[in-house]
């Protein structure tokens, strides 16, 4: 079924992260990137169907089936790997402050676009 | 017999692998068991040639190679074969001799003797592969060990410069090959090239006219004509071959002159039935085969009359032009003649011999482009005689620049008082170079010009520009011919110092190559009758005849008068050889020279290369993010808008609560939030709520397993996030109004494309999802199904057991992903600590 809310909660997240990995602060690049993949998350589980019951236990015969087992699964490696990037996006930012000084894009390598 | 032929292909491999070691016991006389390697390569090409392999018809051996993808090494055997066979160990023999003699002293000796056994059987692979990928495979083979080759000299520039042109213009015109061999492998539906029902000749017929009617022919006749362009130093591409003299002389007089740069006149003639094949056997010109079939039977009578008959049939069918006569009948004269006015341009006598020999290339490339019986007599003969004479010549070269100490023109006269036996034999080239009578090379000059008088004579009109054109080059042809036997005349220059005696092993290789000159004068049509015959067969579609040259002459024909002409015209124009070497030498110079377009093009691809690599790589998130993000968002909207896809109508979906709007809306305000937070610490906290809440959703969506980790994940990064915070200074500003309305614009097209995407794929289901498999077969008593999850995965919760049983793998991986992740972040923070850095 048609998930417009959702389409629209994730449109305005997506929106906000993109702004947010344009900004010059690097750590706002590192939110943008995790509130993104959140999203992208959400998008994921949304596919599997909200109605349902969890694919845990005997669930033979009931209706509506159980929600998609296979997203979920999917999504919880991307949450466990989305958990790596970030840390290692922010301990890199923290690096890159003791070694120039700034966490500010614009000085580090220029204005771009 | 297979064992011969692959022994043949293969023994030169592992004598090249052995060499260093060789070397490392021989030291200099590792040139003589590198002849001796190549002299049992000879040996075997001769045991299948007494054996009769492939004289009558080709014969195919094949042993699987990647049996999955139906390629196999398929070798095969005809006169065409055996003559470059021939060739690259015969011509081999002789030149690793020489090589004893002429690299006597000079550095990277065991690399030396290894590549150019390498090159030989290379290059017997090409002349025997009956597969295209296996020909490619040599062909590339043979390129590279050219490059090696002529780089040899490793600390000279013009010989690094040299190395990398050759290597350029070769092997990217083998690349256009190997598009045309895919063409014809499918059109064609085989790899083989000849020999059997199966092989593309065989078929040529329809396969042909399978490529015509998708408009391929001719894309594919061109790809496999570059290929053998650039390898033949063929005009434009000749523009490598002079400057592939750095190389030391026997790799010029090998590679250069006698086998490799003949892999592509090989190429256009083993694709020559291939191509006029279909000429006879497709809808085109039906009449055609039938007036080469009475050409070639007319040949065979010999006496002159092979002319006039193939002439008459030929005249008869006059309906068209093949698309391969125009494409290498104009490109084989057009080599000819440019390549021959350069030669005499030239000041260095390898230059001169390099122009000559691309120019003698093009002649046999306008043989074989001819589609008449003549044509391919032109081809086949000349490939021998030219082999046999320029390898010579190039030996002569060698000794006059190793016994003399140069190479320029203008320095050199009189030699034959110091080099009285390496004068005869250089007479005796040269004689047959410049196509003068009785010799070899006038015989195949004379095929050429019965082949285009044929044409000229056939077609009418511009038609009778390629005689013309073929005694213009000839004549340049006799001009720098006589100018290289001028060495040897005259007085000595005083400025030419002491002159040496070569030593034997640099003087037999030129005297045998020399009496094999003499020997195809002498009896031309035992040449022929021999092997010239078969590769004539190997080269023309249709049923085999033989061929033979009526000399003298019994009667006045076109072609006897165009020798004459040539002949004439250069004797008259000798004179003035030095007003027009110095007249064409004025004339070269910006766009008119190849060599200009090679340079500048090369020099703007790495200077517009580095251009484009600095202003794409940036080395900014932003820039690249910008990129990314922009273009995939309006790729997918693009690709929306031309499936013109249509909105599903507004509903509300099953599963959607009060409750799950509820934590949404908190979500979004988080993530506003987190956009608008004056501080780090205010943005974190808000991060975590939108976090939290998406662990909410999580649990509403009956997502239990998800919920679990997200919300650890979110403790976790929150954690971390105000760990590092606390050190990190605090921001910085906002954005200017004009970049935050940019950058607002991108976020806005990126979240639209993510809206609509969601829309539309949430409102498509598919009628049998992946997943219902799974829960079919979850937890149900064995009996019913092979209950995979419970009795094997051990476990009720779906999820679980996919991630730890069915994904395990994946799940290792991503375990390993977070542990490298760990040590990245251990070690960044120890290094800082350590003072390892700067």
């Amino acid at each position: 079924m048609t998930q417009w809310l959702l389409a629209a909660v994730l449109g305005l997240l997506f929106a906000l992260g993109t702004f947010l990995v344009l900004r010059r602060d690097v750590v706002r690049v590192v939110w943008g990137v995790a509130i993104i993949s959140q999203s992208a998350n959400v998008y994921l589980v949304t596919m599997g169907g909200l109605a349902g019951a969890a694919p845990i236990g005997d669930f033979r015969g009931e209706t509506p089936p159980p929600t998609d087992p296979l997203v979920q699964a999917l999504v919880l490696t991307a949450i466990v790997i989305g958990f790596g990037t970030t840390a290692l996006a922010l301990v890199l930012t923290y690096r890159v402050y003791e070694e120039h000084g700034t966490i500010d894009v614009y000085d580090l390598g220029g204005e771009g676009l | 017999m297979i064992e011969i032929v692959l022994a043949v292909v293969f023994l030169p491999f592992v004598g090249a692998a052995l060499a260093p070691a060789v070397y490392r016991l021989l030291g200099e006389r590792t040139a003589y068991y590198a002849a001796g390697v190549a002299a049992v390569c000879l040996a075997l090409v001769t045991r299948l040639y007494t054996a009769g392999v492939g004289l009558d018809g080709g014969t195919r051996y094949a042993v699987d190679w990647v049996p999955a993808l139906e390629v196999s090494l398929a070798l095969y055997v005809d006169g065409l074969a055996l003559l470059i066979a021939f060739l690259a160990s015969g011509v081999g023999v002789l030149v690793l001799v020489y090589s004893g003699g002429y690299m006597h002293g000079e550095p990277g000796q065991s690399k030396y003797y290894a590549t150019m056994l390498a090159f030989m059987g290379s290059m017997l692979g090409v002349a025997l592969a009956g597969d295209l990928f296996a020909l490619f495979t040599f062909w590339e083979l043979t390129s590279l060990s050219s490059f090696l080759l002529i780089g040899h000299y490793t600390s000279a520039d013009d010989s690094q410069y040299a190395a990398r042109k050759s290597m350029l213009i070769t092997v990217a015109g083998g690349l256009f090959m190997l598009a045309g061999f895919l063409l014809l492998a499918w059109a064609g539906g085989t790899t083989l090239i000849a020999g059997g029902d199966d092989s593309l000749v065989a078929t040529a017929g329809p396969t042909i006219e399978t490529l015509r009617s998708v408009g391929l022919f001719v894309p594919a006749l061109l790809l496999v004509g570059v290929g053998a362009a650039t390898k033949s130093a063929q005009v434009p591409f000749h523009v490598w071959l002079p400057n592939a003299m750095e190389a030391p002389t026997p790799v010029s007089a090998f590679l250069h002159s006698a086998t490799m740069v003949k892999a592509g006149v090989y190429l256009i003639g083993r694709f020559r039935p291939f191509f006029l094949g279909a000429e006879g056997g497709g809808a085109h010109g039906g009449g055609a085969a039938g007036s080469r079939g009475s050409g070639a039977a007319a040949g065979t009578g010999g006496e002159g009359a092979a002319g006039e008959a193939a002439g008459e049939a030929a005249a008869a069918a006059a309906s068209l032009l093949p698309e391969w006569s125009v494409v290498f009948v104009t490109l084989g004269l057009a080599t000819m003649t440019v390549a021959a006015v350069l030669a005499v341009a030239a000041t260095d006598i390898k230059e001169l011999l390099a122009y000559s020999t691309a120019s003698h290339l093009g002649l046999i490339t306008a043989g074989f482009g001819a589609a008449n019986a003549l044509g391919a007599e032109t081809g086949a003969f000349h490939i021998l005689n030219h082999a046999s004479f320029k390898a010579a010549l190039f030996l002569v070269a060698g000794i006059v620049a190793h016994e003399a100490g140069t190479r320029r023109i203008e320095n050199l006269r009189g030699l034959r008082h110091d080099l009285p036996v390496t004068a005869v034999i250089a007479a005796l080239a040269s004689l047959s170079m410049a196509g003068i009578p009785p010799f070899n090379g006038f015989y195949s000059k004379e095929l050429l010009f019965e082949a285009t008088y044929e044409l000229g004579h056939e077609l009418g009109g511009t038609a009778w520009l390629f005689p013309v054109v073929a005694v213009v080059g000839s004549v340049f042809t006799f001009l720098y011919s006589i100018k290289f036997l001028s060495l040897f005349l005259g007085d000595r220059p005083d400025g030419l110092g002491h002159v040496h005696r070569p030593p034997v092993s640099m003087l037999a290789p030129p005297a045998v190559l020399g009496i094999v000159v003499l020997a195809v004068s002498a009896v031309p049509n035992t040449a022929i009758d021999l092997l010239v015959g078969s590769v004539y067969d190997s080269t023309v579609p249709g049923a085999a005849h033989g061929f033979s040259i009526p000399f003298p002459p019994s009667k006045l024909k076109p072609a006897v008068i165009m020798s004459a002409i040539t002949i004439g015209v250069g004797a008259v124009a000798w004179p003035q050889y030095d007003r027009l070497h110095h007249g064409i030498r004025r004339v070269l110079a910006g766009p008119v020279r190849a060599n200009w377009w090679y340079d500048n093009g090369v020099d703007g691809l790495t200077s517009g290369g580095r251009d484009v690599g600095e202003w794409v790589q940036t080395g900014l998130v932003r820039t690249y993010a910008a990129w990314t993000i922009g273009a995939t968002s309006l790729l997918a909207l693009g690709g929306y808008v031309v499936g013109e896809v249509g909105l599903p109508a507004l509903s509300v979906p099953p599963g959607m609560t009060p409750a799950i709007v509820l934590v949404l809306l908190v979500a979004v305000v988080g993530a506003v939030a987190v956009t608008a937070a004056p501080s780090h610490v205010a943005g974190v906290l808000t991060l975590s709520i939108l976090g939290f809440m998406v662990a909410i959703f999580y649990i509403l969506a009956d997502a239990p397993d998800l919920a679990l980790t997200q919300l650890v994940v979110e403790t976790l990064v929150l954690v971390l996030f105000l760990l590092v915070l606390n050190r990190l200074p605090a921001y910085y500003g906002q954005p200017s109004p004009g970049r935050a309305l940019r950058d607002g614009a991108l976020a806005t097209l990126a979240g639209a494309t993510v809206f609509l995407t969601v829309v539309l794929s949430t409102s498509a289901t598919p009628s049998e999802p992946l997943s219902g498999v799974l829960v079919e077969r979850a937890n149900l008593p064995p009996g019913e199904h092979a209950s995979v999850f419970t009795n094997y995965g051990g476990g009720s919760n779906v999820v679980n057991v996919i991630l730890v049983d069915l994904r395990a793998a994946d799940t290792l991986g991503e375990i390993s992903v977070v542990a490298m992740a760990a040590l990245a972040v251990l070690t960044l923070i120890r290094m800082r600590t350590r003072g390892d850095t700067r």
